[in-house]
């Protein structure tokens, strides 16, 4: 038996249903100083901090002030369909050009590689939002999810396009990033007003990941469309909606936290 | 939490009497002055009034309320470090006094506490405070079960050295009277 052992045993003292030391570790810890401070000080009763009355006051006042019988969030799995289905819809939009379709001209495991992998970035990213809006809920790692979309979908093109020389490179890098970047600005209200549905505890977090799923509107978009198959445009102007419009999404949600608390200041002494 | 959703008149009463002692320790122990945790209490209330929708009957409150608690603290933090960045000093200001643990037999748990990182003392609060399980706190913080026993483990290792540290500086100190 160590140190470690007891850390253990205490760590897992705080799970339900196992409040004493197993029998085992009281070994150690009779003879261990260290180990006996420690269980010592993290057993010691708590000092009662009790707020003070008048702020206890205020607070029921203020909520009382307006209470009003709400409704509890919808099923996360309503908003995961909300989200996808407004993916769905403005993909279809946007794609629904006359002689557009230049994904048909792409090789069937090009198309499919492609629009699977569209497909499951949108739903983990979805995913990731809808657990956001319910605070205590488990989530995904935001940089995990939005650094593993970024490159599966830059090795996927890297793997599944070539990369050539291109005189206009800039000209139709920018007709590419405006239309992309037009849908993913349009996907970022419906986003917008399914999200202020739920709490969104850290606008910033959120703004990102939304920004990048309504960039990544764009990009399905372009996939759809763009008959430009270099793999050099095809991830700086089509993936690089995305990542633009998670840039976009971040200060919008910057703004918010700078805005937000503001107005909880003012409500707090009104 | 369920009547307070259906707008039960004395359901918030009972709510924040039941639950703001805790979520006071808990903004204490993140090593915020009273006036300053005063604040954060009542901010997070105002906030759990927003959002109460969000609350699904049935759940566990605690996580629910830990995570808007965690948040409040954390826009709290960044708040206070923006006025003080725009802060000019005028004067010299004098040596702040060097942060040591109490001299006293046995240092209680709010003073080891401050000395922890952030992460650990946040689950730690969570823990011992506010009587969280690990699953819970893991919903609270957004992080994984093993996260939180990482973070526990780590925390029991720096609270053992700083009782160690404490022990010493009393033999000294009994020492040196003698």
């Amino acid at each position: 038996m160590t140190c470690r052992d007891i850390d253990r045993a205490l760590i897992e003292q705080e799970d339900p249903g196992s409040s004493q030391l197993p029998a085992a570790v009281q070994g150690h810890l009779a003879a261990c100083e260290r180990c006996q401070s420690l269980v010592r000080l993290l057993g010691a009763p708590i000092k009662d901090d009790m707020p003070s009355p008048v702020i206890l006051l205020r607070i029921e006042r203020s909520l009382t002030k307006d209470l009003r019988p709400v409704r509890p969030l919808r099923s996360l799995s309503y908003f995961f369909a909300a989200f996808a289905a407004t993916f769905a819809l403005l993909v279809a939009f946007g794609a629904y050009r006359p002689g557009g379709f230049a994904i048909l001209a792409l090789s069937p495991i090009q198309a499919a590689a492609i629009l699977l992998s569209l497909a499951a970035s949108v739903a983990v990213l979805a995913y990731s939002l809808v657990q956001q809006m319910v605070p205590g809920n488990r989530q995904l790692r935001p940089m995990c999810v939005l650094s593993g979309v970024i490159i599966l979908l830059s090795f996927l093109v890297a793997s599944l396009f070539r990369f050539r020389q291109e005189l206009s490179f800039w000209q139709t890098g920018w007709a590419c990033l405006r239309t992309g970047l037009t849908y993913a600005l349009i996907a970022m209200l419906p986003f917008w007003l399914l999200l202020r549905q739920g709490a969104v505890l850290s606008p910033r977090v959120t703004g990102v990941m939304a920004g990048f799923l309504a960039g990544l509107i764009g990009t399905s978009i372009l996939e759809i469309n763009c008959s430009n198959f270099n793999a050099l445009h095809i991830m700086m102007w089509h993936v690089g909606v995305a990542a633009l419009g998670g840039v976009i999404g971040l200060a919008a949600g910057f703004i918010g936290e700078l805005v937000l608390p503001r107005r909880s200041k003012k409500n707090l002494y009104q | 939490m369920e009547r307070y959703q259906q707008a039960d008149p004395e359901a918030p009463t009972v709510l924040v009497v039941a639950m703001s002692p805790a979520l006071l320790r808990f903004f204490r122990s993140q090593a915020a002055s009273r006036e300053h945790a005063d604040d954060l209490l009542q901010e997070t209330w105002l906030r759990i009034h927003r959002v109460r929708h969000t609350y699904r009957p049935g759940e566990p409150v605690l996580p629910w309320l830990y995570a808007i608690a965690r948040r409040v603290r954390i826009d709290g933090y960044r708040r206070t470090r923006r006025v003080l960045a725009h802060e000019t000093t005028v004067d010299v200001l004098p040596e702040p006094a060097p942060r040591l643990l109490p001299q006293g037999p046995f240092p209680d748990m709010e003073t080891l506490l401050a000395a922890l990182p952030t992460a650990q003392r946040e689950v730690i609060a969570m823990l011992k405070m506010g009587g969280l399980t690990l699953e819970e706190v893991a919903c609270a913080t957004s992080s994984t079960v093993n996260a939180v026993k990482q973070k526990a483990h780590r925390a029991y290792n720096r609270l053992r050295k700083l009782l160690d540290q404490a022990q010493f500086s009393t033999t000294q100190i009994g020492g040196g009277s003698k």
